[in-house]
């Protein structure tokens, strides 16, 4: 297989993948000098969905750092300053961490298994991770309160496991883009043959799994955190009817008795989030290996 | 190190026969190669071997100790996939630690063995590249490396040279076989390349249909092939079809001529046969005739010249002697036969040529046993 070939298309839909594959292509047109000429068009669709995509973050920013007359820090400041701002953000950071380190816990080794020993099972296992979307979060968050909540006799809402609870709705959310970047990750792998070269060495599957696997799939595992993370940060339904005060459900009321303060802060929070994207796609493209995805002799 | 012995193997999958009654004993030391055209059982043993899959029936023996429902990782055995499977996430000088590591060896024992190895494989250029960076020999010495680290019992080679080129590959065959004798380690080589099978094995399987074709030393299989399959399977050979004379004298006749031929004693008076021989032991006579005491001579026209490097082959449409002989015995299919290519200005294609077979070289066996090799494939 050639060395400029991307395996597993799969892997390139992927956030990471896409930064990589930008890098190359960035390296690619420093190293000739005159490239191809950018057509016209290229440069029209770009220019308009980067209007569409930029003038309401400009939009927001004007309005958060105003106080309806003039431009100000103000809101911004009290935002951040804010009890209610800091409780809020911890609690989703905290809620999205957790739900990014299940998903990866039970993913990655179920996709593992399925891919090794199970492949009758697969279809079955890819047609559970995609109910989300087949099934809304208001079902899902109607269904989870009448199972846990305040009127059932298994109250978990009232319990200490009340996080429990949002972290499974988490879970279940995320899952379409968990399972499917990880599994694509595998796929683009030989698993099956490097358990058997690791097995024959005389490991077994859980140092397999951890020495062999992971590393190896390390692209696509960073890619199911990065789509964990940001989903479970942004995620609004369930948060806010099963009444935890997560950020986004806090940023909702603000707007309401403190519109500038509110889109100073959504600013913010969409600092945060890219900087996880950025800070994750910095740890892939360090992990040595992850060219082989694409460079192999597999 | 070990001694192996797969006893009675049999293995399907659904209602495909993959391997059917294979027993074979590997002594210690030896290299054995499995031989054999492709979906005949080849990786199918070697997996029942190192654990990867399991027997219906039948046992794996080694050293005396039935291993045959210990899993992979509990065997000692080594192992080289085709397609290398190195890790990606590590360095060559990783890849050949694992092993060690997995043993839990001291670090400084690690270290000097995979130096070692490393220096043996010629790999202490590469010992901190990762696989993507290497070429395909390399990755291939890597595995070896990798495989031998362990100091394996058994050593399993699944067509370990099929993915580099053909000069690379005739370097580390030897570099294989030195590497194996150096170190002593019981080997399994599958493999569909017979010039590898016959350049560095002890012994070679020939393997059809998941059964065992014939074992012996690459010599015997070459020259003494005591089945069709395995005469076809290796190397060019001529089949023309003689009658038999006297089973009990073991004489066979063509053209009316009577000659003994080996192994021809013990078959039916009367019967159609083969009398097998390889192109580059026929002999050309001449333009035409002639004739040599106890041999047998075939006429025909040349085809088709093919250069083959020091020979080349020419292709002979056999030119019946007596037409009355045709409706008797059916003319050879198509004879090849190898000169050296210095002579061969001197039958053109479309010219007449006369060979001799010498039969005493050559070996007779029933016809009907004899398989076209890869035609049921
Ligand atoms: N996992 C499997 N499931 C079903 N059939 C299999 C499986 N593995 C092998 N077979 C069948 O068993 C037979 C033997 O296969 P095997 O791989 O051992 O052949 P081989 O001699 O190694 O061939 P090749 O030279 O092509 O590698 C084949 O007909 C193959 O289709
Ligand atoms: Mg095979």
């Amino acid at each position: 297989m050639s060395g400029t070939s991307i395996a597993g298309e799969a892997t390139e839909e992927t956030l990471p993948a896409m930064i990589v594959a930008a890098e190359k292509a960035g390296k690619a047109r420093r190293r000739v000098n005159r490239g191809p000429r950018v057509p016209v068009w290229a440069i029209v669709v770009l220019t308009l969905s980067a209007v569409y995509f930029l003038l309401p973050l400009y939009a927001t920013a004007v309005y958060g750092f105003s106080n309806g007359k003039h431009f100000t820090l103000q809101p911004l400041w009290d935002g951040l300053g804010d009890p209610g701002f800091q409780t809020s953000l911890r609690l989703s950071l905290f809620y999205s961490v957790l739900t990014t380190l299940l998903a990866l816990a039970v993913v990655a080794p179920t996709a593992y298994m399925v891919e090794l020993r199970f492949q009758r099972l697969r279809s079955t296992i890819e047609f559970l991770s995609i109910l989300p979307f087949v099934i809304p979060p208001i079902i899902l968050v109607v269904g989870l309160s009448s199972m846990y909540g305040i009127k059932s006799p298994v109250n978990l809402l009232a319990s200490s496991w009340a996080p429990v609870l949002l972290m499974g709705g988490y879970f279940i959310l995320t899952l379409p883009f968990t399972f499917r970047a990880i599994d694509n990750a595998l796929r683009a792998v030989d698993v099956r043959t490097l358990t058997e070269a690791s097995s024959s060495l005389g490991a077994g599957t859980i140092r397999t799994f951890m020495k062999v696997i992971v590393p190896s799939i390390s692209l696509g595992l960073v890619s199911a955190a990065l789509l964990a993370f940001t989903t479970a940060m942004g995620e609004f339904t369930l948060a806010a009817l099963l009444g935890y005060p997560t950020f986004p459900v806090y940023l909702l009321n603000v707007n309401g008795w403190q519109p500038h303060m509110g889109e100073a802060l959504v600013l913010v929070s969409f600092l945060i989030t890219w900087a996880g994207v950025i800070a994750l796609a910095a740890v892939a493209r360090r992990t040595p290996g992850t060219q082989v995805v694409r460079g192999g002799p597999m | 190190m070990s001694r192996l012995e797969l006893i009675g193997i049999n293995k399907r999958f659904g209602d495909q026969i993959a391997v059917s009654d294979f027993s074979l004993t590997v002594e210690d030391g030896e290299l054995v190669s499995f031989l054999g055209p492709s979906g005949c059982g080849k990786t199918t043993t070697l997996r029942m071997t190192a654990g990867f899959e399991s027997p219906d029936s039948g046992a794996v023996i080694v050293d005396g100790v039935d291993v045959t429902d210990l899993p992979p990782n509990k065997r000692g055995m080594g192992m080289v996939f085709q397609g290398y499977a190195l890790f990606p996430n590590m360095t060559a000088a990783e890849n050949v630690e694992f092993g060690l590591a997995v043993r839990k060896r001291p670090a400084a024992e690690r270290q000097t063995r995979v130096a070692e190895l490393l220096d043996l494989f010629g790999l202490a250029r590469v010992a901190e590249s990762y696989p993507h960076q290497m070429s395909g020999g390399q990755q291939q010495r890597v595995a070896l490396a990798r495989a031998v680290a362990i100091q394996p019992g058994v050593l399993l080679l699944d067509e370990p040279l099929s993915a580099v080129d053909a000069k690379v590959r005739e370097e580390l065959r030897t570099e294989i076989r030195r590497m194996q004798v150096q170190l002593h380690i019981t080997t399994i080589l599958v493999t569909h390349d017979q010039s590898e099978a016959l350049s560095i094995s002890d012994r070679v399987v020939v393997m059809s249909r998941g059964a065992i074709e014939e074992v012996g030393t690459p010599t015997q299989i070459y020259a003494e092939p005591r089945s069709a399959f395995t005469a076809g399977f290796i190397g060019a050979m001529n089949e023309i079809p003689v009658r038999i004379v006297s089973g009990a004298g073991g004489v066979v006749e063509r053209g009316g001529r009577r000659v003994t031929a080996p192994g021809a004693a013990g078959l039916v008076d009367g019967d159609l046969a083969m009398l097998l021989i390889r192109p580059e032991l026929l002999e050309p006579l001449g333009s035409t005739g002639g004739s040599l005491n106890g041999d047998l001579t075939v006429t025909g026209r040349v085809e088709v010249q093919t250069f083959l490097g020091a020979t080349t082959r020419l292709l002979l449409a056999e030119l019946p002697a007596n037409p009355d002989d045709r409706s008797v015995l059916p003319a050879a299919r198509r004879l090849a036969v190898d000169v050296p290519s210095a002579t061969a200005g001197r039958w053109p294609a479309g010219s007449e040529l006369a060979v001799r077979i010498p039969v005493a070289a050559s070996r007779v066996i029933a016809d009907g046993t004899a398989i076209q090799p890869g035609g049921h494939a």
